[in-house]
């Protein structure tokens, strides 16, 4: 049967923790990598961030992008930016980006980009420099307190270590899709914090059902497995729910990529799918290979399930979701004796003050 | 759960949502579309620090008043966003700077009497410091002449004039403008806010700036390039006595005292087409064929304030600067007819009429109109700054529409065929729930566009989209766990119970981290962010229902039927376990 068929049924053993090493090397890199791009780079933003003037005109001349450039620096205006995109439709448009300006400036902007490309104006868009600014502290104000929210809540649902690792996973994806940002130089727009947002909702979703799932197994089998293997068994269970629900996310995501990019060729419908698509993709990635692993090798420090390692071991019973891995801690003979005397403590005195 | 429970549950939640669906559709509460989807101009207008809520109530009444009086725009929506923006959405406008100029325009008109005016458009008062500074030079010139005789030994020639003078005036220095300024007026300064000092002179230009209209100012005519020194608003004989003022523009003044002569005293305003040059007593005639004006109409007490002002200017001579009156808008003068020499110091003007007469422009009869309208309904309150505005083309808007269409039916396709191919035939069970999803997402935003004015944008589209993903994971959620519960031996009917109880809690709890996001974004966010989260919103609360009233029974009815214990379509089949095991 192949492994597919496998999970299919449920029938699948992948050790998750105990390979939990090359996972978090290979975050790692991710991680080092989108730091450095930010930090080399740093973000393309747009107007409505930045403030400025934005004209998207259909270019019926054909007119080339030095020919406009050359059009807007000859009234005065240098330093905007000239680009050849294509609009929804797959037309091909010239978009003229400047800094603020004031009405008449724009009014005369307007009159001299449509006369040079000879089209319609798509898109015309004016945002002053306060806005914009204002714009981005009430984004990063809305950021702050769904973290903080999520937090909350997930701790009083499952367990505030889950919700730090939930956190982790986030960061984690959040910093990804920055860092693809940065590199490939993508605009930032109102459109791509709602891609981030997406995926901060989506990778917390999946992250909340595989931890659903790790605590519901705790509660039924706890007392016989160590924390390792219980994760690795919830995660083994959920591997298939979790590769569907990535699908059908993917799957509208990707019409919207496919439409936006190929049969339109709409440059900013592109952007915007893309991002989310890797961005969804990630989130899947760090729900199963980062935050339990994470959560797993947290709780394994745990006092309880330390215990739990040494009983479970000297039993003899890895079982077949044991990771390895993870070694239980060195005890000294006078441990040895307290656990047992700790495991075997109670029942008889009872009876003894009887006689 | 029971098969007559099921039965009915499923009934009535497929009746009611696809009943309001077919309602939706026959009413034609369609969803409103937004900016991004139809084209149109929107605009978002900034009010100055610590404005009032009801201030801003009563420009957005204003503003949407004067858009609905220059007509075609269907359904404009104006509203507060947040303690100090407006925004105004007009779709399917064509004409932004029509639109602009209706809404932004503040429209604070006066009367002012004109005292003196430079057509080289150098302010008058500049020529007047100009003029104080040689009266000053050739002074103390004349002072420096007498001085010498108290000291005859040392002998500086006295005939030598300003150029040893000990004050010396360099050519290009700016004018001091202080030394000219009336009582009551300062030169502006930079570190105060400009309604701190209304009425304040441009030291480099001699322009008034931030209009005081019980104040006299110098201001400029933008289309003549002429710049004139006004008097106050008011009468010159309260001026010059010094009791100019109005309750209407300072609450420390006694209610009734209403001096000024303001837009406010007007009763309506109209455009009009006046044939054979400018008629009526005031304004010059433009003669010739005929041209478009705006009358002015004043109320009873405008138009008795508007006779004594007339009388007053009446009694200078024809041709005399101050017989002419400048009107005023927004700090600017538009025209300053003068009165014809018809009129004596007798009558005045009576009848409280006055007439605009506009310079030339490419559509007097279009100008006339848009002032006019934004005179009849009143100043705004404040004074705006536009902070952000944007346009889109109605074929961009046609396009983006049509691009999320596809995109997004296009997803909800795929994701029932991948349904299908893994749950079989609960994946029909599936496709129906996506339906009812999207009929209640339909309906949703048909009657809350209906009721709130809410729109559904490209945004909004696009978190439509993404909650596809997270419905279908609740049936994905709910169906594993059907499978699981089979592998560990439960009969098909006892599988399906327990898998619900669980995985609803599940649902639940993911869905609220959803539901968090959207309301949270919702509140604290503006533009575009607002709308994804109203639709991913509105979604993820339509999952919750359709997962509780439809997927539960739904799946209890199948497996009643051979499609639960069946063949490989069966809901057994797709749990991959073989038949029943007694236990």
């Amino acid at each position: 049967m192949s492994v597919f068929q496998k999970a299919y049924r449920g029938d699948i053993h992948i050790d998750f923790v105990g390979h939990r090493k090359r996972f978090f090397i290979f975050s790692g890199v991710i991680i080092a990598i989108s730091l450095l791009a930010l930090g080399l780079r740093g973000f393309n933003l747009g107007i409505e961030f930045e403030g400025g003037v934005s004209i998207e005109v259909e270019n019926a001349n054909e007119v080339s992008v030095t020919e406009m450039r050359d059009a807007i620096d000859s009234i005065g205006l240098t330093g905007a930016k000239v680009q050849s995109v294509r609009d929804l439709s797959g037309r091909e448009d010239i978009r003229v980006e400047t800094e603020e300006l004031s009405s008449d400036q724009q009014v005369e902007l307007r009159a001299l980009v449509a006369e040079v490309a000879g089209g319609e104006v798509g898109d015309f868009e004016a945002v002053s420099a306060t806005f914009g600014s204002r714009v981005i502290s009430i984004a990063i104000r809305a950021l702050v307190i769904f973290l903080f929210a999520v937090t909350i809540y997930i701790s009083l649902r499952l367990e505030w270590k889950m919700a730090l690792a939930a956190l982790a996973a986030l960061f984690h994806d959040v910093l990804f899709t920055a860092g693809i940002y940065a590199l490939i130089g993508f605009e930032v727009t109102p459109e791509t914090i709602i891609a981030v947002l997406t995926i901060l909702g989506y990778s917390l979703y999946d992250t909340v059902v595989v931890f659903d799932k790790v605590l519901e197994n705790v509660s039924e089998r706890g007392e016989r497995h160590t924390y390792a293997a219980l994760v690795n068994m919830s995660m083994n269970q959920v591997l298939m729910r979790s590769i569907n629900t990535s699908l059908t996310s993917l799957l509208p995501v990707g019409m919207l990529l496919f439409v936006g990019s190929f049969l339109l060729g709409a440059t900013t419908l592109r952007e915007f799918a893309l991002a989310l698509f890797i961005g969804i993709a990630v989130g899947t990635y760090s729900s199963i290979f980062l935050a339990a692993p994470l959560l797993a090798v947290w709780k394994e420090h745990e006092e309880h399930w330390q215990r739990m390692r040494r009983r479970v071991e000297r039993k003899g019973g890895a079982g077949e979701y044991a990771a390895k891995g993870i070694v239980s801690p060195d005890e000294t003979p006078a441990e040895i004796a307290a656990s047992i005397n700790a495991a075997v403590a109670r029942a008889p005195r009872k009876r003894r003050r009887h006689r | 759960m029971g098969r007559r429970v099921a039965l009915i549950t499923v009934l009535v939640t497929l009746g009611l949502i696809w009943g309001s669906l077919a309602a939706v559709l026959g009413t034609g509460t369609t969803p409103k579309l937004g900016l991004d989807l139809q084209g149109g101009f929107s605009v978002v207008l900034e009010a100055p620090e610590g404005t009032d809520a009801g201030v801003l109530e009563k420009a957005v009444e204003i503003m949407t008043r004067r858009i609905e009086a220059l007509g075609g725009v269907q359904e404009p929506v104006l509203k507060v966003v947040d303690d100090r923006n407006i925004q105004v959405e007009l779709p399917g406008v064509t004409d932004r700077e029509r639109a602009r100029a209706a809404v932004g325009t503040t429209g604070q008109l006066e009367f002012r009497p004109v005292i003196t005016y430079s057509t080289i458009g150098v302010s008058p008062l500049l020529f007047d410091a100009q003029q104080a500074n040689a009266l000053q030079e050739s002074l103390e010139a004349s002072l420096q002449e007498v001085e010498p005789t108290d000291d005859t030994t040392t002998t500086s020639s006295p005939t030598t004039t300003s150029s040893t003078t000990t004050t010396t005036i360099p050519e290009d220095v700016p004018l001091d403008l202080a030394g000219v300024l009336p009582a009551g007026i300062s030169l502006c300064e930079d570190d105060v806010a400009a309604n701190d000092q209304l009425g304040c002179v441009d030291p480099v230009t001699g322009l008034s700036v931030g209009d005081d209209p019980l104040k006299e100012a110098w201001l400029l005519n933008p289309e003549t390039g002429y710049i004139y020194h006004v008097a106050p608003a008011c009468l010159r004989a309260d001026w010059l006595a010094g009791t100019c003022a109005d309750s209407r523009l300072d609450p420390t003044v006694p209610e009734g005292e209403q001096r000024a002569l303001l837009g406010a005293d007007l009763a309506g305003s109209e455009k009009q087409y006046q044939s054979q040059g400018g008629g009526g007593p005031i304004g010059v005639g433009g003669g010739g064929v005929g041209q478009w004006v705006v009358i002015l109409d004043f109320n009873d007490e405008g138009a008795a304030k508007f006779e004594a002002v007339t009388k007053e200017l009446a009694a200078f001579a024809y041709g005399d600067p101050q017989r002419q009156f400048a009107i005023v808008l927004d700090g600017q003068v538009i025209s300053a007819p003068s009165m014809s020499p018809e009129i004596t110091a007798a009558d005045g003007i009576s009848g409280g009429t006055a007439i605009i007469t506009l310079g030339s422009s490419d559509d007097p009869e279009q100008e006339a109109e848009d002032l006019s309208v934004v005179l009849r309904y009143g100043a705004l309150p404040v004074s705006f700054v536009e902070s952000t505005s944007q346009e889109v083309s109605a074929t961009l808007g046609s396009d983006s529409l049509s691009a999320g269409l596809i995109a997004g039916i296009g997803g909800l396709i795929l994701v029932a065929l991948a349904m299908l191919l893994y749950y079989r035939f609960l994946g029909l069970v599936n496709i129906i729930g996506l339906t009812l999803f999207g009929s209640f997402v339909y309906v949703a935003f048909g009657v809350l566009g209906a009721t709130s004015g809410v729109t559904l944008t490209l945004a909004g589209v696009a978190g439509i989209i993404v909650s596809v993903g997270i419905t279908s994971d609740s049936y994905i959620v709910y169906f594993e766990r059907i499978k699981e519960e089979v592998h560990r031996g439960r009969s098909l009917q006892s599988a399906i119970d327990h898998a619900f109880a669980r995985a609803f809690r599940t649902i639940l709890t993911a869905d609220t981290v959803s539901l968090f996001a959207a309301v949270l974004l919702y509140f604290l966010a503006i533009g575009s962010v607002k709308g994804f989260a109203l639709a991913l919103g509105i979604a993820t609360f339509a999952d919750v229902l359709i997962a509780y009233f439809y997927t539960r029974p739904a799946v209890a009815l199948v497996a009643r039927t051979r499609f639960g214990e069946g063949g490989r379509l069966s809901i057994r089949g797709a749990t991959g376990a073989a038949k029943e095991v007694v236990l």
